[in-house]
């Protein structure tokens, strides 16, 4: 498991890790790809605690959060993220299979950065998760404090 | 014959007037003549009695006026006939038989004219006395008259007076009622202390509210009661006067419809409850269904990546098959989603115009139809009222189908217009020259998952018009379809015209 990276994913579907991962592969940005498997996890890894207590402190450049997940799901995770001054800068983007309207104003009411419904369509798919990492991990420049391309190098 | 229907000849007061004192004059004169005769006769002592006589009979029967009149007359007249010298209009007031007519003639007509006042007075008191009797019983009768419950009662519960109306009501006549203790004949069930309504009785001068009694048979009834206070004329409280409307009814009806409300408001809590859950269900099949089809696409289409070059074309066809199957599946998950949520969804209803409507489903649709020749005729259309976005839901659906179904056309045509239906609604169609049906599948049309065609001939999940009728009637109007092989189809709805949207 890598310790740190610029993309923080939530997601608890093997299956839909794996896909956005091979996704990734094509531009070489799936090694830069931390998995944490719920919500839980995923505020572990963000406040440095349970396993990822050693990790370096700094902060992924985005999180790609799904909204359905065990134990805490995506909107709390938000809610928790936006609601503390350390991590509020992190930009998250939701994605999700959800097209339901209350989950998208629930996320933009919290401040979620970007929402992305998960198309059916492969190609869709894999040119989504393409545009995103593209842009998060590489074009975005991040706020201070999280991790880097030329610190990766 | 009684007295008041007896015809009365009324003399006015002035004409009673002269005639009173006329029997005074006449009265005199008589008597004058009768002393005069007397004395021509020779009888002496016998002038005295006819004068005094005549006084008298006027203050008795004309009062004390004339009587006055009468007793001036007479005194003039003795003084100038009888009382030497005789003859001599001088009054001889030293003559004592003068003197003594004189204080006789006053005592007759003051005690007369005296009598005669009292007597009509009495008179007068009985006249009024028998009118208000009269008016009394009138009264009475029309108290018994009405079918109110109504009956009086002293300040010791003692009935006094009970009316038709209560008898009707308690079934006790009024010999029964009238003199027995009210509380104990009813016993009323009062819903204060009684002791609190006497007080604001005897405060306001009334009260009112809700009792229950018991009629003669014993069975309870529920009365609206209305109490007012009678006082006599030194403000002492003698009377209850109390009236009672049978309420037994109402009460019942009022239990039922209390009933009625909270069985319909528990059903609309399952209602709700089932709303909701469905709802969860629908969340749970949007989320849920669509991963594991995502993934199915997503392996696939690896594997197509990654299948050598060397792999057949069946085996190919096999994994085309596997995506398009997924991809009808993501369809009809996507249409049952919308069809559910257009049965969940609050309809908010506003002026629409059909025009701008139709321009933007035409507009949605354009891109199925890309580099196909259709002709669009599209007809002044109204203003219609309803809610937007559904509406264009429905319209997309049937021009969406008038596209697809005149795909084989060299030259397709589409008309969309509007007519005034019957009882105040407006009919919009959408006619094609495409394929048709044939009429006897009319009504499967608008079925979900009803579909008149293979799909291989024309895709589409069966669900497009089974939402434009929901849609539909959920604004209370109707669908239809007219349609002839091979000729094409005609789709219409009706929607209520609102006051407010007729132009």
């Amino acid at each position: 498991m890598i310790e740190f990276g610029r993309i923080l994913m939530v997601e608890d579907d093997p299956k839909d890790v794996e896909l956005t991962l091979t996704a990734l592969a094509d531009y070489n940005l799936a090694n830069e790809v931390v998995v944490t498997r719920d919500g839980e996890e995923a505020l572990d890894y963000l406040y440095c605690r349970g396993r990822f207590t050693t990790r370096t402190s700094n902060n992924p450049a985005v999180l790609l959060l799904d909204l359905k997940l065990p134990k805490v799901d995506g909107l709390e995770v938000l809610q928790q993220m936006k609601s503390d001054e350390k991590l509020r800068m992190i930009p998250v983007v939701v994605l999700t299979s959800s097209h339901e309207e209350r989950d998208m104003v629930a996320s933009y009411k919290l401040g979620v950065n970007a929402y992305v419904v998960k198309p059916v369509d492969f190609h869709e798919f894999v040119n989504a998760i393409k545009e995103l990492g593209i842009f998060w991990a590489v074009i975005n420049e991040p706020p201070p404090g999280s991790v880097r391309k030329k610190e990766l190098n | 014959m009684t007295k008041a229907e007896m015809p009365s000849p009324r003399v006015t007061p002035m004409v009673s007037l002269v005639l009173r004192h006329g029997l005074a004059v006449v009265s005199v004169a008589i008597a004058l003549w009768l002393a005069l005769l007397a004395q021509s006769e020779d009888i002496n002592r016998l002038q005295f009695p006819p004068l005094q006589l005549a006084v008298a009979v006027t203050a008795w029967y004309a009062g004390g006026g004339p009587g006055a009149l009468a007793l001036v007359l007479a005194s003039l007249a003795f003084n100038y006939f009888f009382i030497p010298p005789l003859y001599s209009p001088a009054i001889k007031l030293s003559d004592p038989l003068f003197v003594v007519f004189v204080f006789f003639g006053l005592m007759i007509a003051s005690f007369g004219s005296r009598r005669r006042r009292i007597e009509q007075e009495l008179r007068e008191a009985r006249d009024k006395l028998e009118v208000e009797v009269a008016e009394r019983s009138q009264q009475a009768s029309l108290l018994d008259l009405t079918h109110d419950t109504i009956f009086v009662r002293d300040m010791r519960e003692v009935i006094t007076y009970w009316n038709r109306g209560a008898q009707e009501l308690y079934g006790w006549g009024p010999e029964e009622a009238i003199g027995k203790d009210a509380q104990q004949l009813f016993q009323t069930a009062f819903p204060i202390p009684i002791d609190d309504i006497r007080g604001e009785l005897l405060r306001t001068g009334r009260w009112e509210g809700e009792l229950d009694k018991t009629k003669a048979d014993g069975t309870r009834v529920a009365v609206a009661s209305r109490w007012s206070l009678r006082r006599d004329e030194h403000e002492r409280p003698v009377a209850i006067l109390e009236t009672n409307n049978d309420i037994t009814d109402r009460k019942r009806a009022e239990r039922d419809i209390r009933t009625l409300n909270e069985d319909l408001e528990k059903r609309t809590n399952e209602l709700q409850v089932s709303n909701q859950e469905l709802e969860a269900f629908a969340y749970s099949v949007s989320h849920d269904l669509r991963a594991p089809l995502r993934h199915m696409v997503g392996y696939t289409e690896l594997l197509q990546k990654n299948a050598p070059p060397s792999l057949d074309e069946k085996n190919r066809r096999y994994m085309t098959m596997i995506l398009e199957s997924a991809k009808r599946m993501g369809n009809l998950i996507d249409d049952l989603l919308a069809f559910s949520r257009i049965g969940r969804a609050e309809t908010r209803k506003t002026i629409v115009s059909l025009e701008q409507l139709v321009k933007e489903a035409v507009h949605e649709v354009q891109p199925e139809a890309d580099g196909r020749n259709i002709a669009w005729t599209i007809g002044t259309l109204p203003e219609l009222y309803g809610d937007r976005s559904m509406l264009k839901i429905a319209l997309v659906n049937l021009i969406s189908n008038a596209a697809k179904f005149t795909r084989m056309r060299p030259q397709a045509e589409i008309e969309i217009g509007s007519a005034d239906g019957k009882d105040n609604e407006t009919v919009v169609f959408i006619r094609d020259n495409g394929v048709g049906f044939d009429m006897k599948y009319a009504r499967k049309l608008f079925g979900v998952f009803q579909r008149l065609h293979q799909t291989e001939a024309f895709e589409g999940t069966g669900i497009g018009l089974a939402t434009v009728q929901r849609i539909i009637h959920r604004h209370g109007g109707r669908v239809w379809a007219e349609g002839l092989v091979g000729t094409g189809a005609t789709f219409y709805f009706s929607v209520p015209q609102s006051r407010k949207a007729k132009s």
